[in-house]
């Protein structure tokens, strides 16, 4: 880790390449396959440039022939800078603090190795079988890397917790890094010098539903694993500083895997982190350990946990549902209450039915009046103060008294005007502290959207009623 | 899954709102029923009643919500009205998806909530909870209203 802080330092504008290499779309790299490095992989190799003192042309030269095959670009073009780039190589993931601490790559693991057999196929049992033998080339891992990476988002990839690995990668793992999030690492060191890919790309693959990528990425754990362990046993005496690194950077994996547990226990149920990049449109799920990583499961598992989610919403709306645990019961709960607030409704009703069969009667005129005050103080000049109700000050007696006497006078008489905006506001004072708003309101701020939609709608009242307007 | 993970958002409008829009069904109500006024308490309670969903479903947002838009579209079904909601197609198709894994009894209650909730009968299990939220909020904001009307006019 001091080696890497050191290159921060000594290569501030690293981490600037990458970024612009991140965004690239990933498609962009693997166009070119047949050109060579130099040419094909312009930024990044800008980035090269600046990263390492050795000639890139080097490079290019030298892996031109491979990188005709595909787009592995990251590990040809690190391929032979054996000091150099391996300082820099192992220090360079660190450099990118945006991407979630995915740390570091692993130049052993591809870029070390003679590209010799990079025309095999990417056949996962072969490979494996072929990777003990130490002229195998990366080339072919490389490229299922590379293929894989269109799946995975450059952005939204760093968010994911590093930690969290499904449980089949964790059974392929082979055990020298003791930590099995170990493996998930490396496969995300292969991907950050290409793309600044970060994805785990064997769960974004399961989630994307893209076949064929989980498998082949586990097999590919597998296998760099292996190689990962062979390259520092055999070609320790040429890359000293490099196995000297390694511990260090295991132990950087360990430390960050232990910074990442209690964001795993604490993510409970949840999978992780889910991207916080709205642009893509998928949605990122990890799979913890032990979980099922198919598309369907994880689909499957988002659904539950969307619901799960607004029943919380729904727990805190329903009252005495806080005590209550089990969805059963809880969504018994709520059933109830669903139950009681329409029983409620309709006693009310029935009360409203009952109370008066001219009520409503009269209820007309109030509305109308009420319609009318709203009118006037939406459109007009506010012919009342916006402070009507505090002005005039409360009756004692209540809404019944008001209502009956302004029956009695409809009855009787027509209102003239001033007496009916008067008892308009007496109205409002008598009324519930529920329903005063309604008349405040109306009297008062006169560009809530409730005012407006209320004139829209006593649009069908009856104009006779407009006289009363002041 | 290419749905964004967005907040649920349950906001109801204010009580006045539905205030408003209640006393004006009712006075559309009794328009209504201005000339045949011998009828029964009983289809008054049914009107009152229906008034208040209607009423509540229009000041929730009219057609935004799966409830509000079932509710009217049953509301006009029963007035012989022919509506017609430009927005969404209708659903005829049940989205319920059975699946043995799921729990049975939290399935039982779910479907007793979908007959609850109007409209629930199309609803996924998570659609059905957010428009049950909404729904609980708006109906208990009516309960208020109606119980306020109620305590203003009863007390003679």
């Amino acid at each position: 880790m001091d080696v890497s802080e050191k290159d921060e330092l000594r290569n501030g504008d690293t981490t600037v390449n990458y970024d612009e290499s991140a965004n690239n779309p990933p498609p962009d790299w693997r166009v070119s396959g047949s050109n060579p490095v130099s040419d094909s992989y312009p930024t990044e190799n800008l980035m090269m440039e600046t990263l390492w003192y050795d000639p890139t042309n080097v490079q290019a030269v030298g892996y031109g022939g491979f990188n005709g095959v595909n787009a592995s670009s990251s590990s040809s073009s690190f391929r032979g800078n054996i000091d150099r780039s391996l300082e820099i190589g192992w220090s360079l993931p660190n450099l990118l603090p945006p991407k979630g601490g995915n740390g570091m790559f692993l130049p052993n693991a591809s870029s070390f190795l003679p590209p010799s057999m990079a025309q095999f196929p990417a056949d996962s049992g072969f490979i494996e079988r072929a990777a003990r033998f130490s002229l195998f080339s990366g080339g072919s891992f490389s490229d299922m890397m590379n293929q894989q990476q269109p799946l995975g988002n450059p952005e939204s990839v760093g968010l994911f917790l590093q930690g969290q690995c499904p449980s089949s990668e964790v059974n392929v793992v082979g055990g020298a890094h003791n930590d099995a999030s170990a493996v998930m690492k490396e496969t995300n060191k292969q991907n950050v010098p290409v793309s600044g890919n970060v994805s785990e790309d064997t769960q974004s693959s399961g989630g994307n539903g893209q076949k064929g990528g989980e498998t082949s990425s586990k097999g590919f754990d597998s296998k760099k694993r292996k190689r990962n362990k062979q390259n520092a046993e055999a070609d320790q005496s040429q890359r000293s500083q490099q196995s000297e690194e390694e511990p260090d950077n295991n132990g950087g994996d360990k430390k960050r895997n232990d910074e990442q547990s209690p964001n795993k226990s604490n993510s409970g149920k949840q999978q992780g982190k889910q991207a916080s990049d709205p642009k893509d449109g998928y949605i990122h799920v990890r799979a913890r350990r032990g979980q099922a990583t198919n598309s369907h499961s994880l689909a499957e598992r988002v659904r539950r946990e969307k619901i799960s989610e607004r029943m919380k919403f729904l727990q805190d709306l329903v009252p005495g549902c806080n005590k209550v645990t089990g969805k059963a019961v809880m969504l018994d709960e709520i059933i109830n209450y669903v139950q009681s607030l329409q029983r409620q409704v309709e006693f009310l009703s029935m009360k409203l039915a009952t109370v008066n069969p001219q009520m409503d009667f009269n209820l007309e005129g109030l509305l109308a009046k009420d319609a009318l005050q709203l009118r006037a103080g939406t459109s007009s000049a506010t012919p009342f103060p916006p402070n009507m109700p505090i002005v005039y000050p409360p009756l004692p007696h209540g809404f019944m008294q008001q209502t009956l006497s302004c029956m009695g006078r409809t009855v009787s008489s027509p209102l003239s005007p001033p007496i009916n905006g008067g008892y308009k506001r007496q109205e409002a004072n008598g009324w519930e502290g529920d329903l005063q708003n309604v008349i405040q309101i109306n009297y008062g701020a006169g560009d809530v959207p409730s005012d407006s939609q209320a004139a829209a709608t006593d649009a069908s009242l009856p104009s006779s009623n407009m006289k009363v307007e002041p | 899954m290419a749905s964004a993970d967005k907040p649920i958002n349950t906001d109801v409008p204010e009580k006045d709102v539905f205030a408003l829009h209640f006393l004006q069904s009712l006075s559309n109500l009794r328009r209504q029923n201005t000339f045949n006024s011998p009828e029964k308490t009983n289809d008054r309670v049914k009107k009152i009643k229906k008034a208040a969903y209607v009423s509540m479903a229009r000041a929730a947002g009219g057609t935004n919500r799966l409830w509000s838009r079932a509710l009217l579209r049953r509301a006009a079904k029963e007035n012989n009205k022919i509506v017609r909601f430009p927005r969404r197609k209708k659903r005829v198709t049940c989205l319920r998806r059975r699946s043995n894994r799921r729990d049975p009894v939290e399935e039982e209650e779910a479907e007793r909530l979908r007959n609850l909730v109007p409209g629930g009968g199309g609803m996924g299990t998570s659609k059905l909870m957010e428009e049950t939220a909404h729904y609980i909020k708006c109906l208990s904001m009516q309960v208020k209203v109606m119980q306020c009307l109620v305590d203003g006019l009863a007390p003679k």
